[in-house]
């Protein structure tokens, strides 16, 4: 792509769900972040970890560290729901929030009055240039469905800029797309396996995910099985872009949107890293077929159901996947939790709570001041005294760059197919 | 005596339980979640004693809370 048509201004929108999360998109260097409070959003019921009086914290954080805060708010929304949906508003509002996510139009409406940024979300299935002019008197930035094709996403792309429609804030609407993560089986999120079965909505943030399981088709009449190669018949792959992104920017996008807000800091760190770093290649004209197959085994490493380019080349059936879980090359084995830091000599102290490390093992940390740090392990000591191997009820010490403290947890790094 | 157990903090304030219950479960204008009317409640869980003849009534309503945040003891 010649450079002069690359929008050098797309920006990369990691999901929180928690302060780790948060730190490792710092640490990734994602542009903006969205998370969700209480329980007026689509990841209620798997990533509960922030509630209102979290939204000063989390913008605080993002203000000092130069990232934009979304707050998602894009529920189904009851009458029920108004004044909780007004007390979170009036605090966004008050910390500076820089925009709410939502599709109800009760949020879209209050969010208006207050004076708040609107973005509109992709439960909102905007699909066609005409939702995008009627939403532009509210909305700066527009999330299309993710069902759309590459040229649908361009034409639309291209009216904007035609017709000049501008949002709330005087600049053109804005395109936001989902470039990573799962998808849903059904369009826009508008599922309801989870009510029918469980009762509990998708649309309210309460998926239990009926689509990840295995099932077998029986034709009652006859009592026969269908014979169909993959039992999860209804469980799609993730979406993975990253060997597209350069057509996805051609197409106008101006946001790349990560989904992942009830997954872990390290899957957070690791894909918007590879983002980052696949825009950068876009930008400096050094994005090659060798670095994708690199970014695509490090974000495999990391949880994932495998990956496919989701309906963006124009495939109108969806891609599933094979596993029960993740697929991912390598998983975290919880070992412990931090106990003590020494801030003068820089030396955080672990305690092992499960199973053991021996010297060589790949560790992981996560924690609210570090995100997610790797590290091998090359120096073990297990009560101030020089070991190899350290167990249950050890704790153990090593030169680490951030505060320890008892929210900082201890993983080992194994290859999946090493139980 | 049966103890209705609610944790409250993870309500998702789906309404289920108020529909099917209303004599002991009300919506909170303020929050958005369902309240067990005349509870009493300590760190985030509310109980509430009912009589026999409600026990299998609640034990429908906790096993069908989409986020199983109703006991019944």
């Amino acid at each position: 792509m010649p450079l002069q048509l690359i929008n050098t201004n797309v920006e990369i929108l990691a999901p929180v769900g928690s302060y780790e999360s948060l730190q490792a998109a710092i640490n990734a260097g994602a542009n903006s972040i969205y998370f969700g409070v209480e329980q007026l959003n689509m990841r209620t019921r798997s990533s509960r970890s922030f509630e209102i009086s979290d939204i000063k914290k989390v913008v605080s954080i993002c203000k000092v560290n130069g990232l934009k805060a979304y707050l998602t708010l894009n529920t189904v929304m009851y009458e029920h729901d108004m004044q909780l949906l007004k007390s979170i508003l009036k605090e966004a509002k008050n910390e500076g929030i820089h925009a709410v996510i939502a599709a109800d139009f009760s949020v879209i409406e209050y969010c208006s009055q207050l004076g708040i940024p609107l973005h509109i979300s992709t439960q909102a299935n905007v699909s066609n240039i005409e939702s995008v002019k009627f939403f532009s008197r509210y909305a700066d930035v527009v999330v299309l469905a993710r069902e759309l094709t590459l040229q649908q996403i361009d034409s639309i792309s291209k009216e904007i800029k035609r017709q000049q429609i501008k949002g709330p804030a005087g600049a053109l609407i804005k395109i936001e797309l989902f470039v990573h993560g799962a998808l849903c089986m059904a369009i826009s999120g508008k599922c309801y396996l989870s009510l029918h079965t469980q009762n509990a909505s998708a649309n309210r943030g309460a998926c239990v995910q009926n689509c990840r399981r295995q099932y077998i088709v029986k034709d009652i009449e006859h009592e026969q099985e269908l014979l169909i190669d993959n039992e999860y018949i209804m469980s799609p792959k993730d979406l993975c872009t990253i060997d597209i992104l350069d057509q996805l920017i051609a197409s106008g996008v101006d946001v790349l949107k990560i989904e992942g807000r009830s997954k872990g800091a390290e899957y957070v760190q690791i894909v918007t890293t590879c983002y980052r770093e696949a825009l950068a290649s876009i930008r400096n004209g050094t994005y090659s077929a060798d670095k994708i197959i690199n970014w695509k085994l490090a974000m495999s490493k990391v949880y994932n159901r495998g990956f496919w380019e989701g309906y963006f080349l124009g495939r109108r059936l969806g891609e599933w996947t094979n596993n029960s879980g993740s697929a991912a090359l390598e998983k975290k084995v919880y070992v412990g939790k931090g106990s003590k830091y020494y801030s003068k000599i820089g030396i955080g102290e672990f305690e092992i709570e499960s199973g053991s490390i021996k010297m060589g093992d790949m560790l992981m940390i996560t924690g609210p001041a570090c995100g997610m740090v790797k590290e091998r392990m090359s120096k073990l000591r297990v009560n101030g005294i020089e070991t190899n191997v350290a167990v249950k009820g050890d704790k153990i010490s090593f030169p680490f760059a951030t505060k320890v403290t008892a929210n900082n947890k201890l993983y080992k790094i194994v290859n999946s197919n090493n139980e | 005596m049966s103890k209705i157990l609610h944790y409250r903090s993870k309500c998702i304030g789906c309404g289920f339980c108020i529909e099917q219950q209303p004599a002991y479960w009300c919506m909170s204008k303020k929050d958005g979640k369902a309240t067990l009317i005349n509870s009493v409640g300590k760190n985030g869980l509310f109980i509430l004693s009912i009589p026999v003849i409600q026990v299998q009534q609640s034990k429908n309503i906790a096993a069908a809370c989409p986020v199983r945040i109703i006991k019944v003891q």
